[in-house]
């Protein structure tokens, strides 16, 4: 069993090969930037990119994205280390209190910026409103987003 | 007995140790002096490093002090490396509650920055500093001086581990990755860690059939609470959930409680009936009256602070009587006393590493999944992250207690006459996660001042009286952010809107005609200007009602907000904040940009008190496992947010939870507004406000 992470192939041992993708990315690859914050599915905070679109890793079995391209937080700069424009939008808007929801709300916005390259402030709520945050950053995100959305144009 | 036994100069509780308890509940620390920041800043090879005083919890912290240390050491911002501390970098350091980081710390950081750099000035480059009490008015950071004289105090500089948060890098205490690491979990009970319960019957024959199995474990430092667990061990995560699957733990549990339990034992109105309450803050005798112009029984709900990192630790043993662990919690030192006694080690052979914290909000201060993780290590003889899963922060985490309020106001020639507060909550400071009922019996001769904080209300009365009763609930309860501050000040705040209504007078005008305080006045002010008090308000649909309301308060004496909340409401009753505007004063500003964010945080936490914040309570336990039944605002619920900041050279106090003693009263008062419906039970139901 073999994934791919990051356009990186990675083996999938037999020992964890019952795991979410989570747990695999996090607990056996060491990409903990994907974040467990319900493992059910409804906080966001383990959101991946997988085939281009916004997916919990907390929920789906690893077995499940096996032969499938997978993005991460740790993949969205590029190989100079250089933020993608997503990233460098939530610096700029100073988004981040605690902060760990933020890789979940950056994937999500990844993939929504995908399909909508200018979202309207509808859609921005629409794509993110299975990213919970609890420090209240809400206001900030939407104005990274669309400060992205500009960058990306 | 004598009624103050353990208040000591200072409002902190000390313990007197008996059998049984031996731990520190609320481990008495006193402010930080300047001696004790000289700790925190070093200077080596021209490079300047500072271990951060404080928990990083979200409220960039790290970034302010930064700030501080920057300016007064006259350096750039790269010349400067933050380091989150273990136990054994600095001296033990307060927990870190209450919004003290910068009112506390700031002023030694800067002493202790202002000697270091005076010193290397005279050329002396090594040896123990010692401290000098320079006044705030020769430093640098503080007090009256042009903005362009600063470099970094009054700024916005890059936030402080934002770059590793956008990159997804390691910081919290889940990422930690340790060579020959395992997973470990205490499985619990389904109940309330107030009801005894233990583990009685397992099937570990199925439990060892699960791949990546390695072990099960009994140890009595598994009792917390009343609940004794039973910890497995497995070589992958997801085989933890398999294993506790195949354990099929029967559970004895004595007791039961349910919603009903609960409400009735901090139901106003039947202690009312059975005499005066415990504790008094004002205490002035009332006299009878016929018809109060305002009475209102108000109740407010169990809230989780559900933080989206549910906590976590990795713990090792480096030798056999010395421990490593990465924790985090919003009090590193005292994770390290519990680790220490508990576990028969010596404190300095206890390392306990400060990691960012995922979101803490008051939840943060006791020791649980550390001790579970270093109980583990220790037996496993290899390092242990134990990572709790949501069901578990919400089964065996503390809550914010419910509150039941009853305010009576007579009003006499347009003042208030007599003003009534009468209210009942679960313990915060004195939380049952810490104080086991004998302690607690004993500490209930005093206040509970999480309890009473903020029910002192702003506004002048001929007669007060405000009384509560601080009860021990069978859930957990304890500080949750702003502690009392937050119902007491949406109970006041609901019922001046009320007296103003009797009277048929504006709510702002009410308000100053009865407030002395002038702070308090300017950011009331501001904010009805700002918040366009007084102007027409929108009309959208025909079947939409808009309002606005207006509430105000001060935290801990030292800080000041103002809201002014428009919201509408369908005709099903649905309503939904458009526009909060914030004025908040909390003396000079270290950095606007994130005392904005603080604002902000505090504006969305107000808007969940009324509309989301509900923690059910089930049969002898929480009545909730996720976030599907324990609910917290979404992103298209926050509305549009404009705060202003009276920036003064008052020395600084604190944001972190200041703006919540507003929010939550605008937004109920502007619901009142849009439908003449008084909301008295939060959340809000819609079927409250539908149209009939």
């Amino acid at each position: 069993m073999h994934i791919t992470i990051n356009h990186h192939q990675h083996p999938v041992p037999t020992l964890w090969q019952e795991e979410t993708l989570l747990a695999f990315l996090r607990d056996h690859l060491g990409l903990t930037g994907s974040r467990f914050g319900c493992g059910a599915g409804m906080c966001g905070a383990c959101t991946v990119v997988l085939n281009g679109q916004a997916q919990r890793s907390c929920l789906l079995p690893v077995a499940q994205a096996a032969g499938q391209e997978v993005q991460t937080i740790e993949g969205l700069a590029d190989a100079s280390g250089a933020l993608h424009p997503v990233q460098q939008a939530w610096l700029d808007e100073g988004v981040p209190q605690c902060g760990f929801c933020q890789a979940g709300q950056i994937m999500s916005t990844v993939a929504l910026l995908r399909e909508h390259p200018k979202p309207t402030p509808a859609q921005i709520d629409a794509g993110l409103s299975g990213n919970l945050c609890r420090c209240g950053t809400q206001q900030r995100i939407r104005a990274a987003v669309r400060r992205a959305a500009g960058a990306a144009s | 007995m004598k009624r103050r036994l353990f208040l000591g100069a200072g409002a902190s509780l000390t313990v007197a140790f008996g059998v049984g308890c031996a731990l520190p509940v609320l481990p008495k620390r006193p402010t930080p002096s300047t001696s004790d920041a000289i700790a925190w800043i070093r200077c080596q090879d021209g490079k300047y490093r500072l271990f951060l005083p404080r928990a990083e919890i979200g409220q960039n912290i790290a970034t302010a002090l930064k700030q501080i240390a920057c300016e007064e050491l006259g350096i750039g911002w790269n010349d400067l490396e933050m380091r989150l501390p273990a136990t054994t970098d600095i001296g033990p350091v307060r927990a870190t509650v209450g919004s003290e980081s910068i009112k506390d710390f700031a002023l030694p950081l800067a002493q202790a920055c202002a000697t270091l750099r005076e010193e290397l000035a005279a050329g002396r480059y090594t040896g123990d500093l010692v401290a000098r009490d320079i006044p705030a008015s020769e430093l640098r950071a503080f007090g009256v001086r042009a903005a362009h004289a600063r470099q970094w105090v009054g700024k916005a500089p890059p936030i402080e581990q934002a770059n590793a948060i956008v990159r997804g890098e390691r910081l919290y205490a889940g990422d930690v990755r340790l060579p020959g690491m395992v997973f470990g979990r205490v499985l619990r009970a389904l109940a309330s860690p107030e009801l005894a319960s233990c583990p009685v019957a397992w099937d570990e024959p199925a439990a060892r059939k699960v791949n990546g199995f390695i072990g099960i474990v009994q140890d009595p430092l598994f009792e917390q609470g009343r609940s004794m667990g039973i910890g497995i061990l497995a070589a992958t995560p997801g085989a933890l959930d398999r294993i506790a699957s195949a354990l099929a733990v029967r559970w004895d549990i004595e007791g039961s409680f349910d919603q009903d339990t609960v409400d009735n034992a901090i139901d106003i109105d039947r202690r009312l009936a059975d005499g005066a309450l415990a504790h008094n803050i004002h205490k002035d005798a009332l006299e009878p009256v016929a018809l109060w112009d305002v009475d209102l029984r108000i109740d407010l709900p169990a809230a989780a602070h559900l933080s989206i990192e549910p906590r976590a630790a990795v713990a090792q043993f480096t030798q056999a009587d010395e421990l490593q662990v990465w924790v985090g919690s919003q009090d590193a030192f005292f994770v390290r006393d519990v680790l220490s006694k508990k576990l028969g080690l010596n404190k300095p052979d206890v390392s306990v590493q400060a990691m960012r914290v995922g979101g803490a909000f008051g939840g943060k201060t006791i020791c649980t999944v550390e001790l579970e993780a270093a109980v583990l290590a220790r037996t496993a003889g290899k390092p242990v992250k134990v990572q709790w899963t949501r069901a578990q922060e919400l089964q065996f985490g503390f809550h914010r207690p419910p509150s039941s309020h009853r305010i009576r106001v007579s009003l006499q020639d347009g003042q208030i006459d007599q003003w009534s507060h009468s209210f009942a909550s679960g313990h915060i400071i004195f939380t049952n996660a810490g104080f086991p009922p004998w302690l607690q019996n004993l500490a209930d001769f005093v206040d509970d001042m999480g309890v009473a904080r903020g029910a002192d209300a702003p506004y002048s009365a001929r007669c007060r009286s405000v009384q509560f009763d601080q009860v021990r609930l069978p859930i957990l309860t304890g500080p949750w952010r702003g502690l009392g501050a937050g119902p007491n000040h949406l109970a006041i705040e609901s019922a001046i809107d009320e007296c103003a209504r009797v009277l048929h007078e504006d709510p702002v005008q009410f308000r100053l005609r009865h407030l002395n305080d002038q702070r308090l006045v300017h950011v009331l002010q501001q904010a009805a200007t700002a918040g366009d008090w007084g102007e027409p308000k929108q009309r959208t649909k025909p079947d939409v009602r808009h309002g606005r309301g207006i509430a105000c308060g001060i935290y801990k004496a030292s800080s000041y907000a103002a809201v002014v909340a428009e919201v509408q409401v369908d005709a099903k009753g649905r309503a939904r904040v458009n526009k909060l505007t914030c004025i908040h004063d909390c003396g000079q500003v270290i950095n606007p940009d994130q005392v904005k964010a603080q604002c902000e945080g505090n504006l969305v936490w107000g808007m969940g008190m009324v509309l989301t914040d509900h923690l059910p309570i089930g049969v002898a336990q929480i009545g909730a496992t996720n976030f599907d039944r324990a609910q917290i605002p979404r992103m298209v619920d926050v509305p549009h947010m404009h705060i202003h900041l009276i920036d003064n050279v008052l020395p600084p106090t604190g944001a972190g939870e200041t703006a919540i003693v507003a929010a939550a009263g605008a937004i109920t008062n502007a619901i009142r507004d849009a439908t003449g419906v008084r909301t008295v039970r939060f959340p809000v139901a819609a079927a409250d406000l539908a149209e009939v």
